[in-house]
């Protein structure tokens, strides 16, 4: 499979050349153009509680949209909000998505919802995340522009700013310094990662633009 | 005449740069700055020959192509003059130059184009139509100029040889002669609706698609529940 990402970080969107008989699950309604000969049905990702779970905790379709051809194709695919894709490459390792990051991925990629614990409730971004594992190719969206980030260390993220982290890294919920700057920073709560290993952040969050937009709404 | 689209990316606009005498329109509202010789000027989409009642009717299809009633017009006075086109929406500006080949925008991608040409109405047919996102009536670009499209982020062109199926809500605009219709995007219809595709546009036929790479209505699907409840 060739991929090509294009239009980051404003409007990304992924052209795919799919070999004969390569397929490519990808997240429902996101096609928006493709070869004429190639066939789409469904697939459930997963077992189907798997499926239920993911649908019900994960922010996601409990069917995949799924893609291939004998003689191959070309596809093209855009995630609902404006903004950038990422690729990520699994090879027998895992990646933790935040719900609703998920936009594509090679059959042999398995998508789960887990429970991220009671931290994860005070994320910004929901107390399931999605655990990517398996080998293949990831696509995963935000809404504003993604930023990769090797931290060896430790690193602080505003909540609800996590697209994506592997597993490699732990994080904890705190306050910024005392309950003063918590309360005055406009950042509230903030996500300390502690580990080494990559994080992707989104620049702009969509309940940030929905809160903005209120009131000027008439 | 000269154009040049002003940024491209997020934020797409034109600049038409005008000789003295010489006449650009756009639909209503799209000017956000032209230079002090410029006259501008509010005109019914009325062609030649054509009476009052002509207009009118003109300018309502139009309306139903998700257009303005009205175009405006500018006009270089003495000496050269510019001016600045904008869409409302965020997204790509793209000029495409109309002669050897005529297009047809579907509905409220057309941004402008110059006098020499002639725009027209093409019923979509009410199928096609209510199914395809786009618009009951699609506008038709013939003549000899350029013309400036607009689209919700990226625009790509799109070569038709062996078909290509175009999901709806992301068709700009087409070539003239291309031929498409409305069809299940799978095998089955269950596997159409499953995939969340639904309908799509299939185009045959040897002509160009230019098409955007988000559809709005999905940000409204994303956006919508974030916002509070609205009357009416």
């Amino acid at each position: 499979m060739r991929f090509d990402i294009k239009g980051n970080p404003s409007y990304g969107e992924v052209n795919v050349d799919l070999a004969p008989n390569e397929t490519i699950l990808i997240e429902p309604g996101a096609m928006s153009r493709m070869s004429s000969n190639m066939s789409s049905s469904f697939q459930r990702q997963g077992g189907f509680f798997s499926a239920i779970f993911r649908k019900m905790f994960g922010g996601e379709n409990f069917f995949l949209g799924k893609y291939s051809h004998e003689n191959g194709g070309s596809l093209t695919f855009a995630p609902s909000v404006p903004g950038a894709v990422e690729h990520y490459q699994l090879s027998n390792n895992n990646l933790n998505i935040m719900a609703g990051s998920f936009l594509a991925c090679t059959p042999g990629v398995n998508i789960k919802a887990k429970f991220g614990g009671l931290k994860a409730l005070f994320s910004g971004e929901g107390a399931f995340l999605l655990e990517a594992s398996g080998n293949g190719d990831l696509f995963f969206n935000s809404f504003g522009g993604i930023i990769e980030k090797e931290i060896n260390g430790e690193f602080i993220v505003d909540t609800g700013h996590v697209v994506a982290f592997e597993p490699s890294l732990t994080y904890k919920i705190s306050g910024m310094g005392n309950w003063k700057s918590t309360m005055l920073s406009g950042e509230g709560l903030v996500m300390t990662f502690s580990g080494v290993g990559k994080i992707y952040l989104q620049t702009r969050t969509i309940d940030g633009i929905a809160s903005w937009l209120t009131p000027r709404l008439i | 005449m000269n154009i040049k689209i002003d940024s491209e990316g997020a934020f797409g606009s034109a600049v038409v740069e005008l000789e003295p005498g010489e006449k650009f329109v756009s639909e209503a509202g799209a000017m956000y700055r032209a230079s002090s010789n410029v006259d501008i000027e509010v005109v019914s989409r009325k062609k030649e020959g054509q009476g009052f009642f002509g207009g009118i009717a003109a300018g309502l299809r139009a309306m139903m192509a998700g257009e303005t009633y009205h175009l405006s017009s500018y006009q270089a006075g003495r000496g050269p003059g510019e001016v600045g086109l904008a869409p409302t929406h965020q997204g790509e500006v793209r000029k495409v130059e109309i002669g050897s080949e005529t297009w047809i925008c579907s509905g409220g991608s057309y941004l402008g184009s110059s006098a020499g040409i002639e725009l027209d109405t093409q019923y979509q047919g009410l199928t096609k139509g209510m199914f395809s996102k786009e618009g009951l009536v699609f506008v038709k670009a013939s003549g000899q100029g350029d013309l400036l499209v607009n689209g919700f982020g990226r625009i790509s062109e799109v070569a038709v040889d062996n078909g290509v199926t175009i999901d709806n809500g992301h068709l700009i605009a087409f070539t003239d002669g291309l031929e498409y219709e409305i069809g299940k995007a799978g095998g089955g219809w269950i596997s159409s609706m499953m995939s969340g595709e639904g309908l799509v546009m299939k185009f045959r036929g040897q002509g160009k698609i230019l098409v955007q790479s988000h559809d709005p209505s999905r940000l409204g699907g994303a956006l919508g529940p974030l916002l509070p409840p609205r009357k009416g």
